[in-house]
This record gives structure tokens, C-alpha cells and sequence, in this order.
């Protein structure tokens, strides 16, 4: 909102500069978003001169080399001139050296192409006053010689753009934050005289004829409405004055009549509205809902189509104002106009924002409406208004006032103890200077002695308190702690002493989601990888290429606001795969990219929330001069088993289900999955779709790792602590078995076989230690449709050296019971 | 005996430190000192020698075993060292630079939200967590909210349809709506009725807003959050918590200042500024980083802790802001991209 420091001035007398005030408006908490000068700033050297004479400059074309005269005191200077508007004779303001002009431009003694010139003859421009840069600024009224500039020019004006906390709506007013300063800098706050009380003169009819009724259908939403009859005016230009003071807030003056309303609203926060009193049919005013579908053309010139949730001011034919927000064409004030209807009345703030939010229509009117207008100055407003409009407009109030709904009498206290302020506060403000913080607000003081009012003392302890009397305009406060605020503000919060931390510790540790995160994220840096951070919402064709068609329903936002960012990612490999797409269309080469965040998966109908680690590898394109081993499906395997492990899983001891069929952006036969959400988290890695990546855009094969697990799954994780189990120091016997299997049999089943015969065939007798698989063959010198896979196998005893024979009878057993359990045939 | 011993030393002196191969020196060895070995056998002739002749001809053999040995240990090791020197191979070139990939780095915003906990951390404070897609009670209504608020908007928050479910987020009544949270104070919320005060927490994470993406706005970004629960918390102390973060973070210099504001949350509220001479490309004096205030007694009942009884404040600001007034960033987009020369600056 604007506010013109001119037009405060009208009601406190300020006078410290523009930058104290600016300061004063921030440290009272409200943001000065910018602030504007008009009209010429403070300059000093800048004086009335005369042009005595002007000759063409020798070295220059498009200069002139004039003599010009100051008056008597400074005498005549030469001063070389560019500009072609002026001749001799013409006075114009002169900067003499010394003079800093807007933009920080300082005049000196110069020569110009060889002439000594003695200052400079400026434009309005280069006096900051105005855009025009034409030419000399040629001063018609000719003042006196060696007159200071700034006596010549008309005042300037500081404009300061604040942004309005929305608990303070009594702020949305020049009166408002004049209030506001006067606290600050310790000034009376003058209101503006009144003449107008609602008496009106003998001998004036009443015009019902004009206004016979004001019915309000719809109470809840306007509790107040006052109506005057203004007679006999007459519409005209406003007063220069007027003028200036909207043109300062950023209102164009229209009329008298309409810029009084303005005005007034500018000026003490009540939005008024005036109607052609003999537009109005049947002379009356309905306040009510519109019907569905009614129409009204508003003062914008755009018909809009109301419901009924929207009120309405109709007159007994038809609406004539969107109530609050905006009137229409069909009954406001022309020149033509000579009888007045002022409305001033009061809306409730949710049906004004409801409408203006579903019209798409907002006002000045409006935005003050849906913050909330005090009801109890009301009636002041509109008398002020009223006097203004006689003033400037002439006429006569004809006949008493139409009044709905009636202001029920305001009255607030708050029982504050000192002592509670200091204690909230944690820092000692002395009795007196809060009391003068609240005074200086209007908030009024009375010292009750020692009491226990207060619900913050102690039970049965006294304690020195006040009872706070609040003015109407402040609904906001009605609780101690927000006169706390009331009385930090005043008094300064550049004021609060500084102090160390005090820490009195608190037994917690992190969260486990953010141990998790920082976990997989060390472990992915440490191995090369880039973390990357990308978004969350992703566009909904891609979220298909990586969750089932019923999911994909399930995670749409129901209100998106960009296409491309409609869904919630039920994956982190998309957006690294975005991340991938982008450096590869920079030319930059990158290879190894992961990221933690939340994912949303669709399980059984419903959403869980998952904490997800990802990670993608592509192809290495750039040139090296040694050649590594690419990436493979094992790689991309060790690091989801090492990620999971972060969350107190063991993979290698889940089963894992190689991808068959097209299965969400992964490649067939070159993935694998592992976990359920159903007991708590899932695992997917290997090679993404060549396709997928294909059409996607992107170059080389890509490998992947995606890993996912509810919140609440890593907090049960973190808990078990491990028990250290006794190991045998004897040496090891080693064995190694080939097997010939299908080639469809996965290792793991192979394995499971041998390790099952393996602990029956040595029983007590030693311990079977480990199976591993080193070795895995196909092709020449094997069955068609078989594969070999060769196992280690370990064996130790606890207390002794396992002999040859024991070793060998066990391993005998082994080969026997797994042929004939499996149909697998040693390979010789 | 003795000449046989001389000859037999004499031989080995000569042959050995010709050797170059394991095998000829493994061959070497077994015919002088191995079972069938020459010295060996002069040994076995000890049991001819007569008896008062024994204690010379045994010291002569060993001397002459002493010996021989020392001869075999030198070829051996000679032949250690070579056989090392071979496996070896030519020099490397120290300059080259290394053919894998790497190093990783972390994100930006990774390394401003750790750098901001571990201050935290060193004041008590631990970090929580909570879910992203929230509902209406822990975003709005038990922060105060009025139920007209435009925060609440479609037009400003995301909300997900009716009919759509999240079984690991709790709702606190049947009809409220699932919603992106639009700040992480929803955190504060639900420690709280999880917890007991004194509470002290910072909660960083992910946000939404329904804001057109441009240089300073983003449909989703990183707040992180300070609330703290206790007896006798004072504005004087969190000023103090926000002196000491920046300080920490930027040195003993940084100023903060607080200027009045308003939240639904907090009662009395700031927005906190931060002198800006230390940053990059900020040409202001004072510089916004953050709101906060102390807790509002309507919050505590909310979450049935006695607005008598317990006080405390709470902080809140922008991870990419920080990070983009810390490091001199100046388009927010730049975090998402994920350009790696853009990733690899901050290292």
C-alpha cells in the first residue's frame, strides 16, 4: 500500500527525514518494499539564472557558449550549454560547482572542448523532477535572480510502498500508520476536524422521494449499513490538492464526489460508495444475495454473472453494486449527477473475499473489506466524507441517515503484569516505559496495584497489574503475550540484548530417515558418485513409465499447476535420468548420478510415503587414456546390497526375482527385484529399458540401483545390537565342485542345494563353513541348454587340523546326496 | 676330509654368484645341501672319523655348513629382489591423471542443510523428520491457520484428490484433505504430540507452493526449521540462538537484527535480517534470511501442552535461499538441473 509522507504530515507532525521514517515503518513491522520521490529532491548550489547572452560554441556544432546571470550577489557566469530550447532572456535553474544532482552527478568548474564553463544549465530531468529531458528547464514565472531552486519548484513528496501484515488492516490507512509513527517517534496524533455529527440543519426536508428504505435481506453478511442523502451537489474537477494527494497513493482523480470517497479510504480505512441517488429504482437499497445467473456491468466496463453466494447492493429493481467490491455502471456518479447516495457500511470479510476470490475481481474497496474494517469509526468516516463532500461539492444533507444493523458498543480489556513482559521478554524494561509504549498506542493504562488477576501468577501470589483498555481499530490483540509484541515494538527490537546460547541438554538423537539419508548419500560420494536434487512432482507420462496404470491414478495431484508437474514420483530414477538428459545436451560428460528424497508408492489401493535412495551409471563417454571395465548388472548389485545394508538389510539373503515381461523403464532379463512394501521396503537394479532410454533421449546403456523403505521400518531397524560369535583358529580345508545345471537354474538355488547337503554330510562332526560359487561356464565341451557352475566349498573344525580323510569322506557324501537330490551332474 | 671341504667351498664360491634363475638355484642348493647333497654327504662321513679327531673335523664341518649357507642366503635374496624388480615394471608417470571416474560430490543444498544441523547439534538440537504429503490439521489448523486463510488455497497449495489414501500418514480427523505441505512446521506439530517437552528440534526438508517457476521461485523447495520447547524461553534467547547461527556460520562479524512481523504461529513474530558484507553479490546492508517468533499459546493447547506451563520459540528459513546468498547462486533453477559443473563447484 502507498502511503504519501505529505499527507501524514496532515495528521502528525514528523519531522525526521524520509530515511528515520522509513526506518520507524520497518522496525514498527511493516515491510517498506520501495520508496518513491516526487517532485524536485533537497538541492543545494542549484539557483535562477538569466540567459544574458548565447553564442555558438567554436569547436563545437551543437553547443552554445552563454553568459548567464545569478543576480548581484554571484554576478555572471559562463557556462557552455548543449540544449536548443531557450534564448535570451529565458531564466533557468544553474547548477553552480558544488551542486550534486540526482544520480549522484557533481558539478564542477570544467572546460568543454576548450571553454571554461563556470556550472550547468539543467533540464527537469537532471533536477529529478520530472521524465523531461527535452531541453532547458525554462522557468515561465521568471522569479527572482539567485533564488534557491528548491523555493521555486513545488514540494516534493516521499511515497512509501508498505506491505501490511494482514492482523494489522488498521494499518491500511494514512491514519492508520500515522498512528503508528506517532508511537514511534513520541508525537501527537492530530485527527482531522469534523463539522458534520449527523444534526442536521433546520428546515431541510427530507427526501424520501430519493431514498425511502434500506433493507439488509442478508445480516449475516452485512451487519452495518449506513446511507446518507446528499442533495444538490455538484460534480466538478477536485481541488489541486485532492489531486495531488491520490495521484501520490497511485488514484486517478475522476471527480469530486468519487476522489472524496477515495480519499476518505485512503485516509481512515473505510471504503465508501456513492450512488446517482435518482438511479436508484423504487428509491431504496436491498442489501442481498444475487440470484443465480444475475448479471451487472461493474465500473471496469466487464459484465459479470453473480450466484447466490455473493451479495449484492440492489436497488428495488436490479443490483447496483457487487457489495464491497465494486459498483456498477448502471448507478454510479456522473457529471450529470446532482443527489448523492453515500453508502458506508460494513461487510463480513469472508463473503467479500469469497467473491472477489470467484470474480477474479479485486479493489481497493475490497482488499480492506477482507482484512477487516473497524465498524465502530464507520459513522465517522462517513461524516467525514460528508463534509468534504459539502465542502467541495456544495449541497445539503437531506433528511437523517438509513441505518441497518447497528455497531455494538467496543470494549476490550487485558490484565497484564509487568512482570510477565519480562519474563516473556528475558530482559528487563522498566515499568514506565512500558506503560508509555502502550499510551503511545492508544492503549489505555490502569494500574490496579498487586492483584492476581493475572492467570500467569502464581496461585495466591500478588503481583503488580494492569488492566489494558483496547481502542476498536486493534481486535488483534486480546491476550498478554500480544501486548508483549506491542511493547517490544514500541520500545525497539534493535534494542533486545545480546547473550550466549544456554543449552540445558536434551537427551535425543537424529531421526532415523536423516541417519539413513546422510548414510547412503557418504556411501554413493564416497564411490564417485554426484548427488543431484530434482523434483518431486513429475509429468504424468513419465510417472507411467515407472509405476502400474492403477498407480499412476493414485499419485495425480488433484490441483497441479503446470503440466509437466502433476504427479508425485513414485521413483528418484526418473529425475536422474532427467539430470542425465540435460548434461548430455550440454555436452557435459557424466556418468555416475544419485539422489536420496521421498517417493510415493501405490501398494493394494493406497499410497506409503517411502524414504528412497537411487542411483543411475551411464556409460563413461569420456576419453581416457587407460580404459576401465565398464559398469555392469553386479556392480549396480553391490551397491544396492552395500545401500541396503545402510538400512540393516541383508540382500544377499532375500531372494531376488530376475524382471521378466516390459516392467516399468527396467530391462527385461538384465533386472532384478528384491523386497516388498508389504513387509516394509523394496529393491530394483540392473539395466534400465533400452527402449524407455531410447525414446527418452538418451545415449548408451544406463544401469541402475533404486532402493525404497518406509520411515517407520528404519526406526524398528536401528535398534538390534550385534553379538560377537566364537571362530575356530584351525586351518581350513578347502573342496571345489563343478556342477552341470539347466541353464534356466539360478546360482542361488544351486547353491542352496549343495550348502543343505553340505551341512548334513558333516553333521557334528566339523563345521561346514561357506559355499561360494567361482566359476561359471557354458558353452563347448557342456549339454546343450546346461551350464557348469563351480562352488568352494570350506570346511574347519573347532578344536583340531581336519585330515584328508574326513574331509574327503564328507565331500564324497556331498556329491552323492546333491546329484540325487537336484539331478545336477558333477562336472569331472 | 678337510681338502674334500675346501674343494666343495671353493666350487660353490664359484658357481653361485653366477646363478640368475630360481630353478638352477633351487637345483644348486639341493646338491649342496639338500638329503643327497654333497656337503651332506661329507657330513655322514663324520661317523668314520676317528674319535679324538671328531671335535676339529666337526667344527671344520661346521664352519664350512656356516658358510655355505651365508652363500645360499645371498643368491637368494639377490634373486628375491630381481624377481620383485621384474614383477614391478617400467616407472609411472606421477602426472597422468587417474582413468577412473570421480570424485563424487555432494549437493549444495546437502552441504548448506548439514553445515546448518551440525551448528544446531552443537546447541542441542536434534533433527527430525516427517512425511511431505500432509493434511490439513498438521499444515495449517493446529498452526493457527484460520480456515479462511489464502494459504489454504488451491490456488497456493497442492492438495491431492479425495478419494486418494496414504497409509503411513495419519490424519487427525476422517474428512480432512491430503495436501503438500507448504512448510515443515507440520513437523513441529507432530513431534510435538509424539513427544514431551523440553523439546528442541530442527526439522529440514522438502516444501511446495503453487508458484510459477522463474530465478527465485520453485514448485518445491528446502525449508529447515529450530523449535524449542522449554520453561522460561525469552525472545532474549532467540535472538541469542539466531546471533549464534550466524555467527557460526559466517563468523564473529555477522550481525542479525529482528523486525516486527506477523505469523499465526508465533507470538511475538520477526522477521530476522542478516548484515550482508560477507556475502556475495548482496549490495544491501541488511539482507532477510529467515522468520520466527515464540511459540503462540494457542499452538501449545493445540497440542495439550499448558500455555502456562511452557514456552518457546521457533525459527524457520529457506535452505536455497541460504545457500544461494552463501555461495552467490543466483537463479534457484540451477539446484534442480543438476549441471555437473555447476554440482562440481562445491565440493
Amino acid at each position: 500500500m502507498k502511503i504519501s509522507l505529505n499527507w501524514l504530515r496532515d495528521y502528525v507532525a514528523l519531522d525526521a527525514s524520509a530515511d528515520e521514517i522509513c526506518r520507524a515503518i520497518t522496525f514498527l513491522g511493516f515491510e517498506v518494499e520501495n520508496v518513491i520521490r516526487t517532485g524536485a529532491p533537497q538541492l543545494n548550489h542549484v539557483l535562477v539564472g538569466e540567459v544574458l547572452t548565447r553564442n555558438k560554441h567554436p569547436n563545437a556544432d551543437k553547443l552554445s557558449v552563454c553568459t548567464v546571470s545569478l543576480g548581484e550577489a554571484l554576478g555572471v557566469k559562463t557556462i557552455v550549454c548543449g540544449a536548443q530550447n531557450y534564448t535570451v532572456g529565458d531564466r533557468v535553474p544553474v547548477a553552480l560547482p558544488g551542486a550534486v544532482l540526482p544520480g549522484d552527478f557533481v558539478i564542477k568548474q570544467s572546460k568543454i572542448r576548450g571553454e571554461p564553463s563556470d556550472g550547468m544549465m539543467c533540464s527537469a530531468k537532471e533536477l529529478g523532477i520530472s521524465e523531461d529531458a527535452a531541453g532547458l528547464m525554462i522557468l515561465v514565472d521568471r522569479p527572482a535572480l539567485g533564488t534557491p531552486i528548491n523555493a521555486v519548484l513545488p514540494p516534493g513528496d516521499t511515497v512509501f510502498d508498505i506491505e501490511i501484515t494482514p492482523n494489522r488492516p488498521d494499518c491500511l490507512s494514512h491514519l492508520g500508520i500515522a498512528r503508528e509513527l506517532a508511537a514511534w517517534f513520541k508525537k501527537d496524533l492530530v485527527y482531522p476536524q469534523g463539522k458534520f455529527r449527523g444534526v442536521l440543519p433546520a428546515g431541510v426536508a427530507s427526501r424520501q422521494d430519493l431514498l425511502s428504505a434500506v433493507r439488509v435481506e442478508a445480516p449475516e453478511d452485512c451487519p452495518i449499513y449506513y446511507a446518507h442523502i446528499v442533495t444538490g451537489i455538484k460534480i466538478g474537477p477536485s481541488p489541486a490538492w485532492l489531486q495531488q494527494r491520490l495521484a501520490a497513493v497511485g488514484l486517478r482523480s475522476i471527480n469530486n464526489v468519487v476522489d472524496i470517497g477515495n480519499f476518505v479510504m485512503m485516509e481512515s480505512g473505510q471504503p465508501l460508495h456513492a450512488f446517482d441517488a435518482r438511479k436508484l429504482a423504487g428509491a431504496q437499497i436491498v442489501v442481498r444475495r444475487a440470484a443465480d445467473g444475475e448479471k451487472l456491468t461493474t465500473l471496469d466496463g466487464k459484465e459479470r454473472t453473480l450466484n447466490s453466494s455473493m451479495l449484492v447492493i440492489a436497488d428495488g429493481a436490479k443490483p447496483v453494486v457487487i457489495a464491497g467490491i465494486m459498483g456498477g455502471e448502471n448507478s454510479g456518479v456522473t457529471a450529470e449527477t446532482t443527489d448523492l447516495v453515500l453508502e458506508c457500511a460494513i461487510f463480513k470479510r469472508q463473503s467479500i473475499r469469497a467473491t472477489s476470490k470467484r470474480l477474479g475481481l479485486s479493489s481497493d474497496s475490497a482488499y480492506r473489506y477482507e482484512r477487516g474494517v473497524d465498524a465502530h469509526a464507520a459513522q465517522t468516516a462517513a461524516w467525514r466524507a460528508i463534509d468534504l463532500i459539502l465542502e467541495h461539492a456544495g449541497g445539503q444533507v437531506a433528511g437523517p441517515m438509513h441505518q441497518a444493523g447497528a455497531d455494538i458498543p467496543w470494549q476490550r480489556e487485558i490484565i497484564l503484569a509487568p512482570a510477565f513482559v519480562r519474563e516473556r521478554l528475558g530482559f528487563d524494561i522498566a515499568d514506565a516505559e512500558m506503560k508509555n509504549a502502550l499510551e503511545a498506542l492508544k492503549l489505555k493504562v490502569t494500574e490496579l496495584g498487586e492483584t492476581t488477576h493475572d492467570a500467569l501468577s502464581a496461585p495466591g501470589k500478588k503481583r503488580n497489574e494492569w488492566r489494558v483498555t483496547v481502542p476498536s481499530w486493534r481486535d488483534d490483540l486480546d491476550r498478554p503475550i500480544d501486548l508483549v509484541e506491542e511493547i517490544l515494538r514500541v520500545y525497539g527490537t534493535e534494542r533486545i540484548p545480546p547473550t550466549r546460547v544456554t543449552v540445558p541438554g536434551l537427551v535425543g538423537d537424529d531421526d532415523p530417515v536423516v541417519l539413513f539419508n546422510r548414510r547412503v548419500t557418504d556411501y554413493l560420494v564416497g564411490h564417485d558418485f554426484h548427488e543431484c536434487v530434482n523434483y518431486t512432482l513429475r509429468p504424468g507420462a513419465e510417472v507411467k513409465t515407472w509405476a502400474a496404470e492403477t498407480a499412476v491414478a493414485e499419485l495425480a495431484l488433484a490441483n497441479p499447476f503446470v503440466e509437466d508437474q502433476s504427479h508425485l514420483r513414485p521413483t528418484l530414477i526418473s529425475g536422474l535420468l532427467a539430470t542425465l538428459k540435460l548434461n548430455q545436451s550440454r555436452g557435459v560428460p557424466i556418468s555416475r548420478l544419485c539422489e536420496t528424497g521421498r517417493v510415493f508408492i501405490e501398494k493394494n489401493g493406497q499410497n506409503l510415503e517411502c524414504a528412497a535412495v537411487g542411483f543411475i551409471v551411464a556409460e563413461d563417454t569420456e576419453r581416457r587414456w587407460r580404459q576401465r571395465e565398464a559398469f555392469d548388472f553386479y556392480a549396480a548389485k553391490h551397491h544396492i546390497v552395500s545401500l541396503a545394508g545402510l538400512a540393516a538389510l541383508d540382500l544377499e539373503r532375500q531372494p531376488l526375482v530376475a524382471t521378466t515381461g516390459p516392467h516399468y523403464g527396467w530391462q527385461e532379463g538384465q533386472s532384478a527385484l528384491a523386497g516388498d512394501l508389504q513387509h516394509g521396503w523394496t529393491a530394483r537394479f540392473g539395466l534400465l529399458s533400452l527402449a524407455m532410454a531410447k525414446a527418452y533421449g538418451i545415449e548408451g546403456k544406463v544401469y541402475a540401483g533404486f532402493f525404497a523403505i518406509l520411515p517407520e521400518k528404519l526406526a524398528a531397524a536401528s535398534a538390534a545390537r550385534k553379538r560377537y560369535a566364537d571362530f575356530s583358529l584351525q586351518p581350513a580345508a578347502l573342496r571345489d565342485l563343478a556342477l552341470v545345471v539347466p541353464s534356466a537354474t539360478v546360482a542361488s538355488e544351486v547353491q542352496k542345494a549343495l550348502a543343505k547337503a553340505a551341512r548334513a554330510a558333516v553333521g557334528n562332526a566339523f563345521s561346514f563353513e561357506s559355499v561360494t560359487v567361482f566359476d561359471v561356464y557354458q558353452g563347448k565341451g557342456l549339454p546343450e541348454g546346461t551350464k557348469s557352475l563351480a562352488f568352494s566349498l570350506v570346511f574347519r573344525a573347532s578344536d583340531r587340523t581336519l585330515t584328508d580323510d574326513e574331509v574327503n569322506a564328507a565331500f564324497n557324501k556331498i556329491q552323492t546326496d546333491v546329484v540325487q537330490s537336484t539331478g545336477f551332474s558333477i562336472r569331472k | 676330509m678337510q681338502d674334500q671341504l675346501s674343494a666343495l667351498l671353493a666350487k660353490a664360491s664359484a658357481e653361485l654368484p653366477l646363478l640368475v634363475a630360481r630353478p638352477d638355484f633351487e637345483a644348486a642348493k639341493a646338491r649342496y645341501v639338500g638329503p643327497n647333497g654333497e656337503l651332506t654327504a661329507l657330513m655322514k662321513q663324520m661317523g668314520a672319523v676317528p674319535k679324538e679327531a671328531r671335535p676339529a673335523m666337526g667344527k671344520l664341518i661346521n664352519e664350512a655348513k656356516t658358510q655355505l649357507q651365508s652363500q645360499l642366503d645371498a643368491v637368494h635374496t639377490r634373486l628375491e629382489i630381481n624377481e620383485l624388480a621384474a614383477q614391478v615394471g617400467p616407472a609411472v608417470d606421477a602426472t597422468l591423471p587417474s582413468p577412473d571416474v570421480g570424485p563424487g560430490t555432494y549437493h549444495p543444498l546437502t552441504l548448506v542443510r548439514e553445515e546448518m544441523c551440525r551448528i544446531l547439534r552443537k546447541v542441542g538440537f536434534t533433527v527430525a523428520d516427517g512425511p511431505e504429503v500432509e493434511t490439513e490439521y498438521y499444515c495449517f489448523d493446529a498452526l493457527n491457520t484460520p480456515a479462511d486463510h489464502p494459504a489454504r488455497d488451491a490456488q497456493d497449495t497442492f492438495y491431492l484428490p479425495e478419494n486418494v489414501r496414504f497409509a503411513n500418514v495419519a490424519k487427525k480427523t476422517p474428512g480432512e484433505k491430503y495436501l503438500l505441505r507448504t512448510h515443515t512446521s507440520s513437523v513441529q506439530i507432530r513431534t510435538m504430540l509424539k513427544g514431551e517437552p523440553p523439546i528442541r528440534i530442527v526439522s529440514p526438508g522438502r516444501v511446495y507452493r503453487r508458484d510459477t517457476t522463474d530465478a527465485t521461485h520453485s514448485a518445491n523447495f528446502h525449508q529447515l526449521e529450530c523449535l524449542y520447547v522449554d520453561k522460561n524461553v525469552t525472545v532474549r534467547d532467540l535472538k541469542a540462538l539466531l546471533d549464534y547461527i550466524f555467527e557460526s556460520l559466517l563468523g564473529k562479524d555477522t550481525k542479525t537484527r529482528f523486525r516486527p512481523h506477523y505469523f499465526g504461529y508465533t507470538e511475538p513474530s520477526f522477521e530476522v535480517d542478516l548484515s550482508a558484507k560477507h556475502l556475495p553479490k548482496v549490495k544491501k546492508e541488511w539482507i532477510e534470511i529467515g522468520g520466527c517468533g515464540m511459540v503462540d499459546p494457542t499452538v501449545f493447547s493445540g497440542v495439550g501442552y499448558d500455555p502456562e506451563v511452557w514456552t518457546g520459540y521457533a525459527f524457520g528459513m529457506g535452505l536455497e535461499r541460504l545457500a544461494m546468498l552463501l555461495y552467490g547462486i543466483d537463479d534457484i533453477r540451477y539446484f534442480y538441473q543438476n549441471d555437473l559443473r555447476f554440482l562440481k563447484q562445491f565440493a
